[in-house]
């Protein structure tokens, strides 16, 4: 085989090999990304208006969100999952702020970082009246802390 | 014809052990024990040397392989069927606490022996040249050894498990472009859920016990192919560690004396291939420094296998490896706390995650890397490397007080208590 041909041939042999190897590799992470995710939706019904009460927040476990109603302003719904590293952070009634048990973040009533290693506020998901009347959240659609849902009763 | 005996030499096709020949078959006709010379340097004996902590961790491996492939046999990897299974293992299973209890200390005890037997090659600088790369390989291996606890952790399935492994993995996802998608790879989806457990599962079970049997044989090599164990450091004379730490460079290719070759006698590879081996060799002189393998080394390595075993089967008749409450995604335990060798990143993780749970491990894996690369000075006496030992030191000490701050002084909200609190239960 002449000089030439060996070199072109074995670039070319070069090249198709790290191609497959790199065809390969994205295949592999294709795979392990799951096609479907068998998750709880991120849109759900929570209820009726009237199931809530004024005052301290209702928190509901397994959506981790808190609802707070308030008689002129009305409803509200904040993230349970504190914006650190995922841990469920709890609502105190004696200082009116979250606690994050993991890494002891405070964020106040708005969602807002009041000290700890938290880099973001809390944060807050569109709640609307579904057409049934119940209160339904949407956790792919966040809002500023200021929104509310003004339902008249 | 006795067909026995026969059969045994069909087996065994050593010499009797009472001869010189017969040693040395034993060692370099079995495959299991073909990895250690025929003969070893009576220095590299002692444990003052090694403490023996690179095959304590090899038979905790051991260890944890036998008790792991039992745990199988019970262990279902879906949630929340897993923690049923724990609470079987612990309760109905004959043997199955005293198992998982064995399991669990004997992963804690690897990670602590991993841990000594990289300080012990610092120290005694057995990491420099011609063994760099097998320290490298060593690295390696203990991110293996942590890989393998942290996806552990998850199996049973409790809120201890749950938790940490809700915040190890957000730690992850802190990290640049790639976090989330890692994150996302890691878990199957974006909470810790039954894909999550499946692939801790395959990982743990699977993957990183292979690699790591890979790289163990792959490091054992290396000790081997690097002229075995090190010279112990006191062992050293001040003029001449320099020259014993540079028989790997490279030689202009001095060609050897040739002698005729004589026809009535085999030649094996190394005795007709030119240039210098990389290892320090054996001179003549030093030949009565030696001693056989059969039985000084193996008996010695016995001793630290039996005791290894038996150390882990004490600790595990008196401890029992803790079971909390099924895992709650609702409810964080207060103070959620990773494991405790990852305490120290949490405990940095606890003032910046990019920071803290990025940048400062990734650094601290590359740095670990370097060390045969960047430090330059060939001796390994201590007397020569002071800054090198303090700056290690430093490292050690640093690691050691995080973890230490991280597991007693941490109370609920990651406030700092008085380490009492834990053993009163006080608050
Ligand atoms: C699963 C983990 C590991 C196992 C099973 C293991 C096993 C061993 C064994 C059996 C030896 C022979 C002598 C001794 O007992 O010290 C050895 C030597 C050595 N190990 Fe490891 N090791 C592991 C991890 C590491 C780590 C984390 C490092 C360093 C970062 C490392 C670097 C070395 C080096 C450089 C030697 C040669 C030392 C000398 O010649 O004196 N190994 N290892
Ligand atoms: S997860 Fe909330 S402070 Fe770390």
């Amino acid at each position: 085989m002449k000089r030439r041909s060996f070199v072109s041939w074995g670039t070319a042999g070069l090249v198709a090999l790290c191609s497959a190897i790199s065809v390969s590799l994205g295949a592999v992470v294709r795979f392990l990304t799951p096609s479907v995710f068998y998750e709880p939706p991120q849109t759900f019904k929570i209820g009726n208006p009237a199931d809530f009460s004024y005052g301290p927040p209702t928190f509901l476990a397994d959506e981790k969100i808190f609802v707070f109603r308030d008689p002129e302003k009305g409803f509200a719904v904040a993230n349970a999952v504190c914006t650190h590293l995922g841990c469920t952070v709890g609502y105190f009634q004696s200082d009116e702020s979250f606690h994050c048990p993991c890494h002891g973040s405070v964020f106040k009533a708005d969602g807002t970082v009041q000290h700890g290693p938290a880099p973001r506020p809390l944060e807050w998901f569109e709640v609307t009246l579904a057409r049934d009347g119940q209160l339904r959240v949407d956790k792919d659609h966040t809002v500023p802390a200021s929104y509310r849902l003004v339902v008249s009763s | 014809m006795n067909p026995l005996r026969d059969a045994w030499q069909s087996i065994v096709r050593r010499d009797p052990l009472s001869t010189d020949k017969g040693k040395s078959e034993l060692v370099f006709l079995n495959v299991w024990l073909h990895i250690h010379p025929a003969k070893v340097k009576k220095e590299n004996l002692k444990v003052k040397h090694t403490f023996y902590l690179g095959f304590i961790t090899f038979f905790l491996f051991l260890v944890l392989v036998t008790s792991g492939v039992a745990l199988m046999f019970y262990y279902r990897p879906d949630a929340p069927q897993a923690y049923q299974d724990m609470k079987d293992l612990q309760f109905v299973v004959y043997l199955g606490s005293f198992l998982r209890n064995m399991h669990r200390w004997a992963a804690h005890g690897m990670v602590i022996c991993v841990f000594l037997h990289m300080c012990r090659v610092f120290y005694t600088g057995s990491y420099k040249r011609p063994r760099q790369f097998n320290w490298v390989i060593g690295v390696v291996l203990f991110l293996l050894t942590l890989g393998l606890s942290f996806t552990g952790y998850l199996l049973p399935w409790d809120q201890l498990a749950f938790w940490a492994i809700t915040v190890g993995t957000n730690i992850g996802s802190y990290a640049p472009l790639v976090g989330a998608r890692i994150r996302e790879l890691l878990l199957g989806g974006h909470t810790v859920g039954e894909s999550a457990l499946l692939r801790f599962y395959v990982l743990h079970v699977a993957v990183l016990p292979v690699l790591m049997t890979l790289l163990t044989m792959v490091h054992f090599w290396r000790v081997r192919k690097d002229g075995g164990l090190s010279r112990p450091v006191w062992k050293l004379k001040e003029e001449k560690s320099a020259q014993l730490v540079t028989i790997g460079a490279p030689v202009a290719s001095a060609a050897l004396a040739a002698v005729p070759a004589s026809k009535d006698k085999t030649y094996g590879l190394m005795e007709v291939v030119t240039g210098k081996p990389i290892f320090e060799t054996v001179s003549m002189e030093e030949e009565e420094d030696t001693v056989f393998s059969y039985p000084y080394a193996f008996f010695r390595e016995g001793i630290a296998l039996l005791v290894t075993v038996t150390t882990v089967m004490a600790v595990s008749l008196f401890w029992k490896a803790p079971l909390e409450e099924l895992a709650n995604p609702a409810k964080t335990p207060n103070p959620a706390k990773a494991p405790w060798y990852f305490l120290g990143l949490q405990e940095l993780v606890s003032h910046s995650a990019l920071l803290g749970g990025v940048i400062v491990p990734t650094l601290a894996v590359l740095a670990l890397i370097a060390i045969p690369y960047i430090d330059s000075n060939p001796s390994r006496r201590p007397a020569d490397r002071k800054w090198a030992i303090r700056a290690f030191t430093l490292f050690v000490v640093v690691n050691v007080v995080l973890i230490i701050v991280g597991t007693f002084f941490r109370g609920p909200g990651w406030a700092m208590v008085p380490p009492w609190v834990h053993i009163t239960g006080a608050e």
